[in-house]
């Protein structure tokens, strides 16, 4: 329901000026909240004046770390180059990122950096940015293709930086001479990354099943609660579980206190130790490595994807070549390199 | 009223019972697929599983008895997770915590309520924008960064007393009193007053904005209290916590018979054993390791066939309770008649 028509709602079931004046306020606040922000904000930095180039950077949302990390990453870059910013969140919602992205056409900016809310509702708003001449640089998530677009997009892969994460939780679970029965925690299925992650899984794990075998698949939701009960119910099945791999690090804490209520969190090559492995890099994920549970995470480079998406822009703005997909290797992070990589993982960057 | 033993008297039965028949065909369905599911440990995994949303939905039946709704608890739950998680880490006592994170869903249920008294503007108005409103000041809180409690939180989880695991004591102690409350309490009496027909309960000399305060009150610290559940299983505050947690909450509530219109429900055992249905369904489907795909579709489909089942035996219950009146008609006086 839109404001309007709650308005509309609100007047014609109270009917009186009090009532009226508190729905306008009542809108008002959820206008202001960060979950109903309407439009874009300037955000300049002190060298603004003098920039001459504008870019538009649309979320779909910030209620990840991850996406803040990309968004402040963006900034960041923006700010190193001396580009002026205009920035605008969606919250989820695929018409209002539309209505965003039509906006900064309308203001004419010089090229947009857009997180799509998925891959099909972007279409409208790229092609209105592009027949306005404007170009646009998708940041870690790709569009579909689509007659008469043209996006440039800068992601990860997930389902191969997945692979050689689970791969290396494999060769982890080789070195143990014995076969390990494995729990996979999967995303929300209606989320691309989350499926990628899944598929890496068990490309890693096809033909290694004299190693791992895999008993249990938890469906999260991105929801912690409910992978921390799936990851109690299917250790308690099967209690022998020794090998989990969760497709984000921010379901960590719930693993970690399933694992715990089951007298099975202990340290690397300490007696059951469980074979831990994740996906993102996130800093929950950085102090596990620190502390010896974590065996290994996927890190989606947020730092080139920043670096890349400007460049990008700036490549196509200047009438250049540019390739339509271009991909950010990212890296997977364990105790081996721990030290020589934890400059460009973001969760150690961020952590407080 | 229909005889004792009488076809129809049985058929009335199956109809009162049906949640919990429905609720018992899951159970053995599941135990027959799997014996694990059956374990006791199993059932006791269940309830603490339960537990947060079920002090939820508790809470959420009482706005629902009233014929109104409370979009903006799993927002409450986020704020008070997300103060009480900044308190936790900077070393704040968790009795302490706890203490503040109930007072903070005791306000954030005042401010709801008195918009919705004092200014009589719709509650799904009010607690739609105060939903939005709590979920963008949690953010800012939070500063969209996952936060790790300390182990007091987990160790709070793992706590039992006389064998009991602590979420599931307060559970149960939050049912209870919610049953205590709706059935022995004039206050009780006032909310299903209310829900049934608010102008008729304030001719009867019913505070009604009173009453409609009070609720709003408890389901802001039943959702801070869920909240407190929720982080001492998993000690964590993401920037999704308790997102659409409402909808869960109603859907327990719905499922346990209470009525979207206001009115009719009840926390023993109608929520209670709402809550515990879907928790069990999604424990089975864990246990029975079913393709992730299905999750959504079975889940809603238990639940789409217990909404179903109450629909219908309400309509037929109305039916057979309906008084009938017949009127004699006089018999008419025909041309022919002497």
């Amino acid at each position: 329901m839109n404001a309007c028509a709650m308005k509309t709602l609100a007047v014609r079931m109270s009917g009186s000026l009090p009532a009226l004046l508190l729905t306008n306020l009542l809108l008002c606040l959820l206008v202001a909240s960060g979950c109903g922000k309407p439009s874009e904000s300037t955000s300049t930095s002190g060298t603004a004046q003098k920039a001459s180039l504008t870019v538009g950077v649309n979320f779909e949302t910030l209620q990840t770390e991850y996406w803040v990390a990309g968004f402040e990453a963006i900034k960041e870059e923006l700010k190193k180059r001396d580009i002026r910013l205009v920035e605008s969140v969606a919250d989820g919602d695929a018409n209002r990122q539309l209505q965003q992205v039509r906006t900064l056409v309308t203001r004419k900016v010089d090229g947009i950096i857009l997180v799509p809310k998925d891959s099909k509702t972007c279409v409208p708003a790229i092609k209105s940015a592009n027949e306005a001449g404007i170009p646009v640089v998708l940041f870690n998530r790709p569009a579909s293709e689509s007659d008469g677009i043209r996006p440039v997009a800068v992601v990860a892969d997930n389902r191969k930086l997945t692979r050689e994460t689970v791969q290396f939780m494999i060769e982890e679970a080789r070195k143990t001479g014995r076969k390990h029965k494995a729990m996979l925690i999967v995303g929300d299925l209606g989320d691309m990354n989350a499926i990628g992650r899944r598929d890496g899984f068990y490309d890693a794990v096809k033909g290694h099943e004299s190693v791992v075998e895999v008993v249990a698949e938890v469906p999260s939701e991105w929801n912690q609660e409910k992978a921390r009960a799936g990851v109690v119910n299917a250790l308690q099945v099967n209690p022998d579980i020794s090998f989990i791999f969760s497709s984000s690090d921010f379901l960590f804490p719930s693993v970690v206190a399933a694992l715990k209520s089951a007298n099975k969190y202990h340290r690397i090559g300490e007696p059951g130790h469980v074979i831990l492995g994740g996906f993102d890099g996130d800093a929950t994920a950085y102090q596990m490595l620190v502390d010896r549970y974590l065996d290994a995470t996927g890190v989606q480079d947020v730092y080139f994807e920043a670096e890349q998406s400007v460049q990008a822009l700036l490549d196509l703005l200047a009438k250049k070549e540019v390739p339509n997909l271009i991909q950010d290797p990212g890296f997977v992070i364990h105790q081996g390199n721990l030290e020589e990589k934890k400059g460009r993982m973001w969760g150690a960057r961020v952590r407080k | 009223m229909s005889r004792p033993g009488s076809t129809r008297w049985r058929w009335e039965w199956v109809l009162n019972q049906a949640p919990i028949l429905l609720f018992a065909v899951v159970v053995v369905g599941f135990g027959l697929l799997s014996p694990a599911f059956l374990r006791p440990v199993n059932a006791m995994n269940i309830l603490i599983q339960t537990s947060s949303t079920g002090i939820l939905a508790v809470g959420m039946t009482f706005v629902l008895l009233t014929a109104g709704v409370d979009l903006s608890v799993g927002s409450i739950m986020f704020v008070a997770a997300a103060v009480g998680g900044k308190l936790a880490v900077s070393g704040f006592p968790v009795a302490g915590v706890i203490a503040v994170m109930a007072g903070i869903g005791i306000v954030y249920g005042s401010v709801n309520a008195l918009f919705i008294t004092r200014f009589a503007v719709l509650a799904f108005v009010v607690t739609l924008a105060t939903r939005y409103f709590g979920r963008g000041l949690g953010l800012r809180i939070t500063e969209t960064r996952a936060m790790n409690l300390p182990e007091e939180f987990y160790a709070l989880g793992a706590t039992k007393i006389a064998g009991l695991p602590l979420p599931v004591l307060i559970f149960g102690m939050v049912a209870i009193l919610a049953h205590v409350v709706l059935t022995r309490t004039p206050f009780g009496r006032h909310v299903y007053a209310v829900g049934a027909d608010a102008d008729a309960a304030r001719k009867a000399g019913i505070r009604t904005k009173g009453v409609l305060f009070a609720v709003y009150g408890i389901c802001g610290v039943s959702a801070a209290m869920a909240a407190v559940v929720a982080l001492s299983q998993a000690p964590a505050v993401s920037p999704g916590f308790g997102n659409n947690r409402e909808f869960l909450a109603i859907a327990a509530a719905v499922l346990g018979g209470t009525s979207l219109f206001g009115g009719r429900g009840a926390v023993l055992p109608g929520t209670v054993l709402g809550a515990v249905l879907i928790q069990t369904i999604e424990n089975g489907l864990t246990i029975l390791n079913v393709n992730s795909y299905l999750y959504p579709l079975i889940t809603s489909g238990v639940i789409f066939l217990a909404v179903l089942l109450d629909a219908t035996r309400c309509r037929i219950l109305a039916r057979v309770g309906r008084r009938r009146i017949y009127v004699e008609t006089p018999p008419e006086d025909g041309p022919g008649d002497p």
